[in-house]
């Protein structure tokens, strides 16, 4: 029975994949008519630092989110595996995806960048379904991109608000709380260092300007060496 | 395993419809706020908050955040539901939304301190989270003026510094958990990019463009000095600001000084997908200014409109644009006049409104859909007018398109309130709850 029921939440995930799908191939990058300022070229001040509590990855075993934002360029998001607008986790996701590729061919940032997305969701998102959302990349083979998602909102919720970031429970006709979450979609860069050094929303996220960032970060690591990621465990 | 798969794929089918129906995000918010701004308002408006300057002798004196029901279907509409002190004159003066729209940051400009209030968890009761004592000895800066979010911050704009209390001032920028992370001065003579005065007043962002426009008014000796006394002082009314400036946005660099003379007030970006223009007023000059790129893609800006008889200095103090972007709305303070401008060219606006809305206007801003305009009275302690034109209110408007009808007036000196001055709309929260409400199953529970 209890294959079974694997093998309908896994179904049910791909199923309920196929929106999920339709909403990555919509989300849509917002208009860039600019050329990103050149990297070095500007500062990225230190904002706060990242938040610290306990994440679940994969196998299940709670470590401590403070592994997966220091010791690399660190792109985080918060998602949930089921959201489907366009300008909120999907987007979030084919930027991420956008941003692999392009560092994988950046010879000044591959190996020096992860990327972390965070479930809002620790009852439907299990770290299997978060696992299954990721596909191959959450294998990360050729560049980390962790799936984390937590053991309650009891350990959620204090990381949600270190970051700052809103989320909200959608109510039902009757008043019953729902699946569905009202947030506004932020993606957080990090230095080595787990300082937030950028924070982007769905009106300026803009890969171009991500990379570049990124590089700036790189750059003020000059002088010293940039330690190269272990390989995903 | 046929009804299993059956009843499989239906309660998939209904999971990816609920997921479907899940809440949009805005990108833009009511005509005049920060891009990134979220929760538009696109429906009624259910509350006002008017950032309200204390009086000596009226009422409890104080400066306070005053809270206004807005939603006609209410037994309370067009009343006073909700007052918070924060204790003290400052010159209260404006205010601005985090990102999330959950907190309202205000300001006041003579004691440069800065009250964060939360408006999410019950906007018709906000609660004064946090008060920033610190500005001026972190920034130098006097005078926190313009609120304007940022993705997790909130950028700050000042009018003056603590030095000479003149008009050179800077831009701050806070987390929004209340820490100051940089701050960048206004340019001033930077030849390269064409000079600069220093001064600030209000900020634009076009995020399309990576562009942020400011604009310049004068420093702390000018606005808290008796206007009547002012006007006349010949070396004081040379310090106003009489410029605008493009910045690169992302590196926070100011990249173009344009020459706006006689004090360009509030910048508002057309809302209008494709638009890539903004447009400004001046106060002195009671100009319309549109900045844009010429047909060679350099940003420019032009004076194309006069508002009213500039001889007669009607102080144009603050516009409001139409979602649309073809329509604006001009307060003028001296005449106390609301007129409407046709934007649908906006090289070339043409007034086609007018009408007295009270002895003295300062603010304007309207609903999404234009169809309701709100007025404040008060646009600093001691340029008010006297005696009986010192009128206090926020008078509530309907927009048919051809006429103003008032359909509410709140007294504020009946009241006991104070001089109303900047005001932010807000809505009852949608169908949602806190993170708190989701069930408390853990993750590993379903494998």
């Amino acid at each position: 029975m209890k294959q079974l029921w694997r093998e309908v939440g896994c179904m049910l995930a791909l199923v309920a994949g196929m929106p999920l799908a339709q909403a990555q191939l919509q989300s849509k990058a917002p208009a860039q008519d600019f050329v990103a300022p050149a990297p070095g070229s500007y500062a990225l001040p230190p904002i706060q630092p990242a938040a610290d509590g306990w994440v679940l990855e994969g196998n299940g075993l709670p470590r401590r989110l403070s592994r997966y934002t220091h010791g690399a360029l660190t792109l985080l998001s918060f998602v949930y595996t089921y959201c489907t607008d366009p300008i909120g986790c999907p987007l979030a996701y084919a930027t991420f995806d956008t941003i692999k590729r392009r560092v994988l061919a950046d010879p000044v940032l591959r190996g020096r960048v992860r990327l972390v997305s965070l479930s809002f969701d620790p009852v439907n998102d299990t770290p299997d379904a978060m696992r299954i959302y990721g596909g191959e990349h959450a294998l990360g083979a050729d560049l980390p991109w962790h799936f984390l998602t937590t053991y309650s909102t009891r350990f959620l919720k204090p990381i949600l608000d270190d970051f700052g970031q809103d989320v909200d429970i959608e109510l039902d006709a009757k008043g019953a709380p729902t699946r569905a979450r009202a947030h506004l979609l932020k993606v957080f860069l990090l230095d080595r260092n787990g300082q937030v050094r950028e924070i982007y929303s769905s009106a300026f996220l803009h890969p171009d300007v991500i990379l570049n960032d990124m590089r700036t970060l790189a750059l003020e690591s000059t002088g010293q060496a940039l330690a190269k990621l272990p390989p995903q465990k | 395993m046929n009804t299993l798969s059956t009843r499989v794929f239906a309660t998939a089918i209904a999971v990816a419809c609920f997921c479907a129906a899940s809440a949009g995000k805005a990108l833009a918010d009511e005509t005049c706020n920060s891009p990134y701004t979220s929760r538009l308002i696109k429906g009624q408006e259910h509350y006002l908050h008017v950032w309200t300057l204390g009086v000596k002798g009226i009422g409890d004196g104080s400066d306070k955040l005053v809270t206004i029901d807005a939603d006609p279907a209410s037994k309370t509409y067009g009343k006073v539901i909700h007052t918070l002190s924060v204790g003290g004159r400052g010159e209260a003066h404006h205010m601005g939304f985090t990102d999330d729209r959950k907190y309202l940051w205000a300001g006041r400009l003579d004691d440069s301190r800065i009250f964060v209030f939360d408006v999410g968890s019950n906007p018709a009761k906000p609660r004064l989270v946090n008060t920033i004592k610190d500005f001026q000895a972190k920034t130098r800066y006097v005078g926190p003026h313009t609120f304007y979010a940022l993705p997790g911050r909130m950028m700050v704009q000042a009018l003056s510094n603590g030095k000479d209390h003149g008009g050179a001032t800077g831009i701050a920028v806070y987390g929004n958990q209340g820490k100051l992370v940089s701050t960048y001065d206004m340019p001033k003579s930077m030849k390269e990019i064409g000079g600069g005065d220093g001064y600030g007043y209000d900020i634009g962002i076009n995020p399309q463009k990576n562009a942020m426009l400011t604009s310049s008014f004068t420093g702390w000796t000018n606005y808290m000095m008796d206007l009547g006394v002012l006007i006349k002082d010949a070396n004081a009314m040379k310090n106003f600001g009489a410029t605008m400036a493009l910045w690169d946005l992302k590196a926070m660099r100011p990249s173009k000084v344009f020459d706006v003379p006689g004090a360009p007030l509030e910048i508002r970006w057309s809302l209008n997908g494709g638009d890539n223009w903004a447009i400004t007023a001046t106060a002195l000059t009671s100009k319309l200014w549109l900045v844009n790129q010429d047909a060679a893609g350099q940003w420019q800006a032009r004076d194309v409109a006069t508002i009213g008889d500039p001889a007669k200095i009607p102080l144009p103090v603050d516009i409001s644009i139409t979602a649309d972007g073809k329509g604006l709305w001009v307060n003028t303070f001296m005449d106390g006049k609301t007129r409407y401008f046709d934007l649908s060219n906006p090289e070339a606006p043409k007034q086609t409104y007018e009408k007295v809305t009270g002895k003295q206007v300062n603010m304007v801003s309207q609903s999404w859909d234009g169809k309701r305009v709100y007025i404040t009275s008060s646009l600093l302690a001691n340029w008010d007018k006297k005696s009986t034109d010192d009128e206090q209110f926020l008078r509530a408007f309907d927009w048919d398109g051809k006429e103003l009808k008032q359909v509410f007036e709140v007294d504020f000196y009946k009241l006991k309130l104070g001089r109303a001055h900047h005001m932010k709309f807000s809505a009852k929260a949608a169908a949602t709850a806190a993170l708190d409400a989701a069930p408390a199953r853990v993750a590993t529970a379903a494998r």
